[in-house]
């Protein structure tokens, strides 16, 4: 009997000492990681994009993916595994861009050959401090047409919000519907380019903040396009930025392939706009369907 | 092309010109080279004969086509005041200058080229700009600064020459910052500080250009010429933070209330002038710019890219001596036929 315990109060010692050990070296890791980075000795990419910042907070974006938001990915495998690709997705949120921040994690954890993401963020962003700081570090650049040719050219994934401002703040009574997209320069730098268009439907991030005011006085006050009031914002200060844990559902349709029409086509306008209708509606399509498999919005 | 035979330089007297003047007297193609300045330059410039001028006077009028010189070059368009050029004279050398310089040139029947070295300024440092702008996006946004101002009139005045001279190659050549050994200017001024100011939650990328890629670039350009604006700036780009922690200094970020006022007073001290503006502008944003025409058209390999000109001067500035010298002795040209 005395045996027994004996053992068994061993293996625990052993057991405590292994996971001492293994703590050890996991703090040594962070050190060791920490001291280099203070030296200034890791990479970035010409975009300012940091790899090891990126992984540094990726468990963030896991806990909001799988536990807060339970997030459920369809069809990530549309996305290409190599060369370029432009995704478009609808924009919400009205405070923060998580839908472009879930997209990327959704690629991240699902896709077969998982790569980075860059976005393409709104102009105003880079205007705020520390906003636009970690912007950049997990791939967020500012939206221009030259920035999404050079990107596409390099051949990385980008997505795009052709929706703009105009999605991102629409107030909750609107929600899943898709405003305007823009002026169609998606489509002219995707045809410029030949890459394919990655339509993807983003089901869950309207309740997240659900927008049911502006505040002009507060926007005029500190230069912003708009400042959203929700249940929680500003109410509750920047508790207020803790986002509803609705359900989601995001959905990479069918990629659509421009490489047909040659990099010329870029000057026709009516193709340009018939493509970004196309690509419209079917996003709007996915999107009704996705709320109905989805289901109820909190549950 | 070879349209390098007789090479005036205007400006040489600044370190730009020196620079260029002991690059082009390194190669046997170039025939003669003359300098001009209105002050002795420092440093030997070996071959090169010295004439002193004011090319603000238009005096410079008569002498320059008397030279017969093939390519022009302007260095003496200045990014900040000297010990002898006190910041209200910069608005005058640099635009005057210019103005009588391209009236001397006119005269010159034999110039088959002019070079001017100006400043990647013009595209300015905004929150939503193209990370790498390519030469045809300088109207993008509005010249903010003095220093923008003049370097844009100046560009109009290039742009105004090559119309009515379509014969002579017109080249405007648009700098990044520098950063290296051998680099005095208020920026690396402001690196030296013991704690370097930073502005709070901005981390801007910037391009910094290595001296001998600077000359290395001057020099292509003088010697296989092309038409309209070429940036000047290295592959990729670097963040202000990885640099800082790269030189090994430390810096403190001021809340944006503060920051206007505490960059007007250190740019004071470090004799920036104006220029202080563009820097506070150039530290929140920062500025890419898209090398692709200087490396195909001009023919200009870049020996560092913007992370190895900032390790170089890393190295240098901690007193390392370094064992091997730089693979690309002196300044590497490499022209295209």
């Amino acid at each position: 009997m005395s045996a027994a315990r004996d053992r068994a109060t061993g293996e625990a010692v052993d057991g405590l000492a292994e996971a001492t050990l293994e703590w050890a070296e996991v703090v040594q890791r962070s050190t060791e990681r920490v001291l280099r980075r203070l030296a200034g000795e890791y990479h970035e990419d010409e975009w300012g994009f940091d790899e090891e910042f990126a992984e540094a907070v990726f468990p963030v974006f896991e806990f909001l993916y799988r536990v807060w938001w339970r997030v459920e990915a369809v069809g990530v495998a549309n996305l290409p595994a190599h060369g370029r690709a432009l995704m478009v997705g609808n924009h919400a949120g009205s405070i923060l861009p998580f839908d472009a921040v879930m997209i990327g994690t959704a690629v991240q954890k699902e896709h077969p050959l998982p790569r980075w993401v860059k976005a393409m963020v709104l102009n105003w962003a880079f205007d705020l401090p520390f906003v636009s700081y970690v912007m950049r570090r997990i791939g967020g650049i500012p939206a221009n047409p030259a920035n999404l040719t050079r990107l596409l050219e390099q051949d990385q994934p980008v997505m795009v919000f052709p929706e703009g401002a105009k999605g991102f703040g629409k107030p909750f009574s609107e929600r899943y519907r898709l405003q305007r997209f823009g002026r169609g320069g998606f489509v002219e730098v995707a045809l410029e380019t030949g890459a394919p268009i990655v339509p993807v439907a983003v089901v869950g991030s309207e309740e997240i903040y659900p927008k049911l005011g502006e505040s002009p006085l507060l926007a005029r006050a500190i230069g912003a396009p708009y400042v959203p009031v929700t249940p929680t914002f500003p109410w509750l200060g920047p508790l207020g930025l803790v986002p509803l844990p609705s359900r989601w559902r995001i959905e990479f349709l069918e990629p659509i392939d421009l490489s047909g029409y040659g990099p010329g086509s870029s000057a026709d306008r009516s193709l340009v706009f018939d493509i970004s209708e196309q690509v419209r509606e079917r996003i709007q399509d996915a999107l009704y369907k996705g709320l109905v498999e989805r289901g109820p919005a909190f549950l | 092309m070879a349209a390098s035979r007789r090479v005036v330089i205007a400006g040489v007297a600044t370190r730009w010109g020196t620079e260029l003047a002991r690059t082009l007297a390194r190669d046997p193609g170039v025939e003669e080279i003359i300098g001009i300045d209105s002050t002795r330059p420092a440093a030997d410039l070996g071959r090169t004969e010295f004439l002193e001028a004011d090319i603000r006077n238009p005096v410079i009028s008569r002498i320059l086509p008397g030279l017969e010189p093939d390519v022009v070059v302007h260095c003496g368009i200045l990014w900040y005041p000297d010990e002898d050029r006190p910041s209200r004279a910069l608005h005058d050398i640099n635009v005057i200058g210019t103005l009588q310089l391209l009236a001397a040139c006119e005269k010159t029947t034999s110039l088959k080229a002019l070079v001017g070295r100006g400043s990647a300024a013009i595209y300015g440092s905004a929150p939503g700009a193209p990370c790498f702008f390519t030469e045809d996006m300088s109207r993008q946004y509005p010249l903010r600064t003095r220093f923008q101002r003049d370097i844009g009139e100046l560009e109009g005045y290039f742009e105004n020459f090559a119309r009515r001279r379509p014969e002579v190659t017109c080249c405007m050549l648009r700098f990044q910052v520098e950063i290296g050994p051998g680099v005095d200017d208020p920026f690396t001024r402001y690196l030296g500080l013991p704690v370097v100011p930073t502005q709070l939650g901005f981390d801007p990328r910037l391009q910094l250009l290595h001296p001998a890629d600077a000359t290395g670039a001057l020099a292509a350009a003088t010697l296989n010429p092309v038409r309209g604006p070429v940036n000047v700036s290295p592959d990729g780009a670097i963040s202000l933070s990885r640099l800082l922690r790269l030189i090994g200094k430390p810096a403190v970020g001021l809340p944006p209330i503060v920051a206007g006022q505490a960059f007007k007073r250190i740019g004071r001290q470090l004799a920036a002038a104006d220029m202080y503006r563009d820097a506070e502008l150039l530290l929140r944003y920062g500025r890419g710019c898209d090398n692709r025409r200087l490396r195909e058209e001009v023919g200009y390999e870049l020996a560092f890219d913007a992370e190895g000109a900032v390790r170089d001067f890393a190295a240098r500035a901690a007193g390392a001596q370094r064992l091997f010298p730089s693979p690309h002795p002196g300044s590497p040209v490499r022209v295209r036929s």
